[in-house]
């Protein structure tokens, strides 16, 4: 067994403002762009209810008017279409020298995807890939999504897997643009399950793929704000 | 990087930005955004706009510094990956003329390849790029030496050493490339245990890997620079270790094993040097490099013989669309990388050369894009600048034929009427895939590629 790649995890409790936890993301890019050989990062949280949308998404996929949506929305630097993050969802966050794991982007994305399948087979559940679609289903209802943003191969943003959010926020948009296949959540075929039961699956699972050994931020490496 | 004739015929340096490869799966991307307007100032490292492919983004980063001087392909359209999207320029005074030189941005999504490679007047090379990164070096180590120029060389990882164990850099003689400062330098100069080399987390792991043992001489010349005189031999381990492959060591084995279902054969041949280094010692200030001769060389003629540049797939032969040289470089930390120059046989001698020194520079770092050392059609061994006489070279997956080539030494040679004469000489020797390349075109290559570097190496700066 090889030794891990040093990560530190940052799993706050209790939702992160989107706008706070991004900002997160983007002050360890620039950590990992001025120390490519520096400790890669895993953020595992929750965010209230906010809709993001991706660099090239289109505002058709929204059911409401940007100007005044049912909650926050914000376009960032991600790839692939709208999403809806809130409560009840679980979000991982990577931040990786993708260069150490194969400086493919597809390749990551499939790896992501290969997270929430490691997951749902830890819970019992046979999820799946839909060929040509990025993200993660069960039964035709897609439970995770996924959307990555890079800057010479420095990752951010990731995938969010529903545990045991309220969907209905999901209909005010086409979730990824994709207007034939519903939307799921893991409580749906696991009654009573939490987020905080996911979590440590979800980590765990990033860890293993991606080779990683997570300790707990040292004082120098703490975010602020 | 490429020269543009610009009106009134001046030379005009324009560096290209190409779609990039995001992906071993990716064919083409979508251009999300242009960060920059045509106009605008660049900074080396500054992102220039976002490509999307699948749900993926990724912000493309000018090589150079100058201005955006053009975009040939707008925000919302796809392109292949290789395109050109846009240009770069050094000065502002060269944006309008860039501008008006470029082709027009395609109008449609229409692939149609922005390709301009005018024929460039020998006499008025564009100046060679600042230099651009500390010139890459062959395998072997050098013997130490202070840096040339007084600047502290030291590799990332011995300066952070230097910090944790309090070992002024500025005492220390490097034994890397250059007097470059290893870690391993570090390490000795604070009473600390030589830790073996570290597993190298690089972005090579599909690189297709060329022969054993060879390695790239970007700044060196073929056999014109003595071989690199007594010292160490590299090795990553000390003796009685037994040291762990890297990822790309590993990579470079599969390759290697590879190429044993490969039914090889080698054919080889004896090329008079002395008209090809007299211009080599012409264009060598103009930053060319030797490397860049063999494989514009090699580029041409690859060109006029199809054949050697095909590869054997299930389907049947496969003729690439594009002559691709490969050149195989050797990693300081193990293993081996084979940077691409792309469309040898059409981009100019200059051009050539400045992109082998950012691939090399880029590769050392493990900053290469996936088609940047995947996408080899042709490749090119050379370790002449050791001195050696002859030796062959193992057949990179995927490709039909590698050049292994030798050291150009003085060879005392007796003419048809009975003549002696010395002049230099150097063996190459090709290895090639005997399902696609047979013997006679393997012999007709080598023969063409002597013909052109015994009597006519300056047209490569056309």
């Amino acid at each position: 067994m090889k030794p891990g790649l040093d990560a530190i995890l940052f799993d706050p409790p209790g939702p992160v403002p989107f706008e706070r936890a991004w900002r997160w993301q983007r002050t360890l890019q620039q950590r990992l762009l001025a120390d490519p050989r520096g400790p890669e990062t895993l953020l595992i949280l929750e965010h209230p209810g906010c809709y993001t949308l991706g660099r090239g998404a289109s505002l058709d996929h929204l059911g409401f008017d940007p100007a005044a949506p049912p909650a926050p929305l914000f376009r960032i630097d991600r790839g692939g279409e709208v999403t809806h993050h809130l409560p009840g969802q679980l979000v991982a966050y990577p931040v990786l020298n993708l260069q150490r794991h194969g400086a493919d982007l597809h390749l990551y994305l499939r790896q992501l995807e290969g997270v929430v399948l490691d997951v749902l087979g830890q819970l019992g559940l046979a999820g799946q890939r839909l060929e040509g679609l990025t993200g993660v289903w069960l039964e035709g209802r897609k439970l995770a999504a996924i959307g990555v943003g890079a800057r010479r191969w420095i990752s951010q943003h990731g995938l969010a897997l529903n545990v045991n959010c309220d969907l209905d926020g999901f209909a005010a948009i086409v979730p990824c643009g994709l207007a034939d296949h519903g939307v799921g959540r893991l409580c749906d075929w696991l009654p009573g399950l939490r987020p905080d039961q996911v979590q440590p699956l979800l980590r765990d699972a990033i860890a293993e793929r991606f080779g990683l050994t997570l300790r707990p931020p040292k004082d120098s490496e703490r975010l602020r704000g | 990087m490429r020269a543009l004739a610009a009106p009134g015929n001046k030379i005009l340096a324009t560096h290209d930005i190409f779609m990039p490869a995001l992906s071993s799966t990716m064919t083409e991307g979508k251009i999300v955004e242009w960060l920059k307007k045509p106009g605008d100032p660049v900074a080396r490292g500054e992102s220039v706009l976002v490509v999307e492919s699948d749900k993926a983004d990724m912000d493309v980063e000018a090589f150079q510094e100058g201005f955006l001087a053009a975009v040939l392909m707008p925000a919302g359209e796809t392109a292949p990956v290789g395109e050109t999207i846009g240009l770069i320029v050094e000065t502002e005074a060269e944006i309008a003329a860039a501008q008006a030189s470029a082709p027009s941005a395609p109008v449609a999504a229409a692939a149609a390849p922005a390709i301009v490679s005018s024929p460039v007047p020998a006499a008025a090379p564009p100046a060679p790029a600042a230099a651009a990164a500390p010139a890459p070096q062959p395998v072997a180590v050098a013997p130490p030496a202070p840096p040339a120029n007084g600047r502290l060389v030291a590799t990332p990882r011995a300066r952070k050493l230097a910090k944790q164990l309090g070992v002024a850099l500025e005492t220390l003689r490097g034994t890397g490339p250059h007097g470059r400062i290893q870690a391993e330098d570090v390490e000795l100069a604070s009473g600390q245990p030589v830790s073996v080399p570290r597993v190298a987390e690089g972005s090579a792991a599909y690189a297709p890997a060329a022969a054993g043992s060879a390695a790239g001489a970007p700044g060196g010349g073929n056999g014109a620079s003595p071989a690199p005189s007594a010292a160490m031999g590299q090795a990553f381990g000390r003796p009685g270790d037994t040291v762990a492959f890297n990822t790309l060591q590993q990579a470079v084995n599969r390759n290697m094993l590879a190429s044993l279902t490969v039914p090889c054969f080698h054919v080889g041949y004896t090329i008079t040097t002395d008209r090809l280094d007299a211009f080599y010692k012409q264009v060598k200030g103009k930053g060319v490099t030797m490397t860049a001769l063999l494989a514009k060389a090699v580029g041409v003629v690859l060109a006029r013989h199809p054949q050697v540049n095909g590869a054997y797939t299930d389907a049947g032969m496969a003729y690439p669309a594009t002559v691709n040289v490969a050149v195989a470089v050797a990693m300081d930390d193990g293993g081996l990388l084979t940077p691409v120059l792309k469309d040898a046989n059409t981009i100019d001698l200059y051009s050539l050369s400045r992109t082998w020194a950012d691939l090399v520079a880029r590769s050392r770092t493990k900053q290469l894009k996936p088609d940047e050392y995947s996408t080899g059609t042709f490749t090119l061994s050379n370790l002449g600048m050791f001195g050696v006489d002859r030796f062959d070279a193992i057949l990179p997956p995927g490709t039909g034929a590698i050049l292994a080539v030798a050291a150009s030494r003085p060879t005392v040679m007796a003419g048809n009427d009975g003549s002696i004469a010395v002049k230099r000489q150097m063996q190459v020797n090709l290895t090639a895939d005997h399902r696609v390349i047979y013997g006679a075109h393997g012999a007709a290559f080598l023969k063409d590629l002597a013909n052109l570097i015994e009597t006519n190496p300056e047209s490569l700066a056309l």
